[in-house]
């Protein structure tokens, strides 16, 4: 296993030095898409190939594999596949807006390299190095179209987001020091280490170290109300990094909260991991449903989406039990896939009518059919109708409140996910289907033939996120049952 | 009858240390100069480096004395004079708006040690050399950072927020967790270096368009 995850951390180092040597052109492109799906290969080899999903180290104790971070690896290296193959054609000259092109593919690919480390990082010092990294690189490339808009959304980004993760630092920092009694001054804190002491930690410590963890990595997942820096990179980030920011970068910080939650719910019981989830999540969820019926950005709509959903895993976590658990670690699969699909389609629809506001858009069925097409089903695919995999996450998700008799919840859950489904549809249904010409943009440019790649990548994303509505292959099954064995416990 | 608690030299030098790591953290507050906000960092990194260099020689642990010297060397040095080179020369105004002015700001710094100092007693921890409770000095420095970032509307200010903000991290896991392993310190302060150099290109972006290192104008993203 340990040479497939090298292999995997390999290949976007290597196009990250090829593609700052060469600079910007085709072939770095070529290039990065061609290592970050082997990455994602390699990946889908170290996971199932080698009953990881018990729980594995390699390469001595620097690799850990176990459920949990399968699921999340997974979900991050499928993103960097696809959003590589869409990005070598939205660079392509005429269709999107990147000014910093000479950057592009390097920090993408060092962008790839961090998020698929955090997943199998058994350190949780170096865990949070390799979050730390996603910071500063994803930060450059937020700016990456050179507008003031950009730049300011940039510039908040990397203020809020490293103040957040000093503060998950501290909290790891809380958690080494709740096992200094038991194991010695000098031990190395991984996550089954950590683990098998758990009983004997100091529970107050653990507490303390998990509201920081909570707050700190939160304010990277976006939970509400640490989430101010995540409407504005997501929506003027260059599509292509608004679809990773959303679909692997949240997923790799929320398994940074996750891991280390496990630990304290092995330490204090799962209560206190699950109540502060609720909160988070549920507020998330709330003032994020909300924020959709008030958004005319699409782009911004999308990103007000992606804290609906970390709300509803973190929710699906907190409900607690294996069905709930399941269904939040499904949801995080479909959702990458899911919300791919949708930054493609809004990267599309703004290469084409250069404008991030929807009232400038209209009649994309008549004018781009592929891409109209493409836009809806993302759009339908993220508010969770089916029969696409969002929506049966979220009636496992559903399901497990009411088996656990938390109906309150589970009706918080349908409720607002309702209220999302409103202010997302409507919008892309207006953009989409009304009839009217585009009040912005040229005709030429408007009707323009699809990019290949870029119509490639979300056909990729549209067949997993709809094949896993309808199938669960049965690997994936016993990965998702192992990771919610790991926090929502055993089936 | 209870026993005095026994304080030698290295007790005595790592709680002034601490003092004055604090209260450079204070004086933060204080300051409306660019350049003299980025000195105070130095002055502060100086003390973290301080204190870390004697936990090292206290406990005789090499990789701690290399990390102290270390810290010295990025924070006190190449950090600031990076900064100082990069950003600060490049634009005429060096005085930082205040939101909140500066007697309020030094009252509201005082009531957030004050705070960190209360919290920090609640939890059942004993800090390498210092006197408990022995969070309370690092988390002092965390909520001084978070102030001042939010209160101070130039990219400089922020970045030397952030990093005060990050010396009170650094200072806990000294403090706290001594043993934490070498590689995983070094590791975090190498890390710093590269996020300072992208927070300097940050800055340098946002200087070089606005001709201003203010941030004031920061507001078309709502909503």
């Amino acid at each position: 296993m340990a040479v497939w995850l090298l292999i995997m951390l390999a290949l976007p180092l290597a196009a990250a030095g090829v593609g700052a040597a060469i600079g910007d052109r085709p072939v770095s492109g070529w290039l990065s898409a061609v290592a970050a799906t082997g990455s994602f290969a390699c990946a889908l080899v170290a996971v199932f190939a080698y009953h990881a999903v018990r729980g594995r180290h390699a390469l001595g104790s620097a690799f850990f594999v176990d459920g949990l971070s399968g699921v999340f690896l997974i979900a991050v290296a499928f993103v960097y596949g696809v959003v590589a193959i869409y990005s070598v054609g939205y660079l392509l000259p005429g269709i999107g807006h990147v000014r910093l092109r000479r950057w592009y593919w390097p920090l993408l690919n060092l962008f790839g390299l961090a998020l698929l480390a955090t997943p199998v990082m058994a350190n949780l010092g170096v865990l949070w190095v390799a979050v730390e990294l996603t910071t500063v690189v994803s930060a450059l490339l937020v700016t990456a179209e050179g507008s003031d808009e950009s730049l300011e959304a940039g510039w908040k980004y990397i203020v809020i987001g490293s103040a957040g993760l000093a503060v998950g630092l501290l909290g790891i920092v809380v958690i080494y020091a709740a096992g200094v009694p038991t194991l010695g001054d000098h031990y190395t804190p991984t996550y089954t280490i950590l683990a098998h002491a758990a009983p004997h930690l100091n529970a107050m410590l653990v507490r303390a170290g998990f509201a920081f963890v909570l707050v700190g990595f939160g304010t990277k997942v976006g939970l509400v109300p640490m989430h101010a820096w995540l409407p504005d990179a997501h929506s003027e980030g260059p599509s292509p990094i608004s679809a990773m920011l959303s679909g692997a970068l949240l997923a790799a910080a929320l398994y940074a909260v996750l891991r280390l939650g496990a630990v304290t719910q092995l330490a204090v019981g799962p209560s206190y991991v699950h109540v502060l989830l609720l909160v988070f999540g549920g507020l998330s969820l709330l003032l994020a449903a909300f924020f959709t019926l008030r958004q005319a950005n699409y782009k911004r709509l999308l990103a007000y989406s992606s804290i609906e959903h970390m709300g509803i895993v973190s929710l699906g976590i907190g409900i607690g039990g294996p069905i709930a658990a399941y269904g939040a670690f499904f949801h995080v699969i479909v959702h990458a896939a899911g919300k791919t699909l949708a930054f493609f389609g809004a990267g599309d629809l703004l290469s084409r009518y250069e404008t991030r506001d929807a009232d400038g858009v209209r009649g994309v069925i008549r004018a781009a059919p592929f891409t109209g097409v493409m836009v809806l089903l993302g759009a339908l695919a993220i508010t969770g109708i089916p029969p696409f995999g969002i929506f049966r996450s979220e009636l496992l998700i559903v399901t497990g409140g009411f088996s656990h008799s938390k109906y309150a919840l589970a009706g918080l859950l349908v409720v607002f996910a309702n209220v999302a489904f409103v202010g997302v549809y409507q919008l892309f249904h207006r953009m989409v289907i009304s009839p009217g010409g585009a009040t912005s943009g040229d005709r030429t440019r408007i009707g323009r033939r699809e990019q290949p790649l870029m119509a490639a990548a979300m056909l990729i994303s549209l067949a997993v996120v709809l094949v896993l509505g309808l199938w669960i292959p049965s690997p994936l099954n016993r990965l998702l049952h192992a990771a919610a064995s790991v926090i929502g416990g055993r089936v | 009858m209870l026993a005095a608690p026994h304080y030698d030299f290295a007790h005595a030098t790592a709680a002034l240390l601490a003092i004055l790591a604090l209260l450079s953290g204070l004086s933060l507050l204080l300051v409306k100069q660019v350049h003299e906000q980025v000195r105070v960092y130095a002055v502060l990194s100086a003390f973290a480096a301080g204190y870390t260099l004697l936990v090292g020689i206290d406990r005789v642990d090499a990789a701690l004395i290399v990390l102290g010297v270390w810290t010295a060397l990025i924070k006190v040095i190449v950090i600031p004079v990076a900064i100082d080179r990069a950003v600060t020369r490049q634009v005429s105004e060096h005085e930082v708006p205040l939101v909140v002015q500066v007697p309020m700001s030094l009252l509201i710094g005082v009531t957030l040690a004050g705070l960190a100092y209360w919290s920090a007693a609640a939890l059942p921890i004993h800090g390498a050399l210092l006197p408990t409770p022995a969070l309370g000095m690092p988390l002092s420095l965390v909520l001084i950072g978070f102030f001042f970032m939010i209160t101070r509307q130039n990219v400089i200010s922020q970045i030397v927020g952030l990093l005060t903000l990050e010396n009170g991290v650094f200072l806990a896991t000294v403090a706290i967790a001594p043993g934490l392993p070498f590689a995983i310190g070094f590791l975090l302060l190498l890390d710093l270096l590269p996020a300072v150099v992208f927070y300097g290109v940050f800055a340098r972006l946002i200087a070089a368009r606005a001709k201003t290192t203010s941030i004031e104008d920061m507001t078309v993203l709502r909503g």
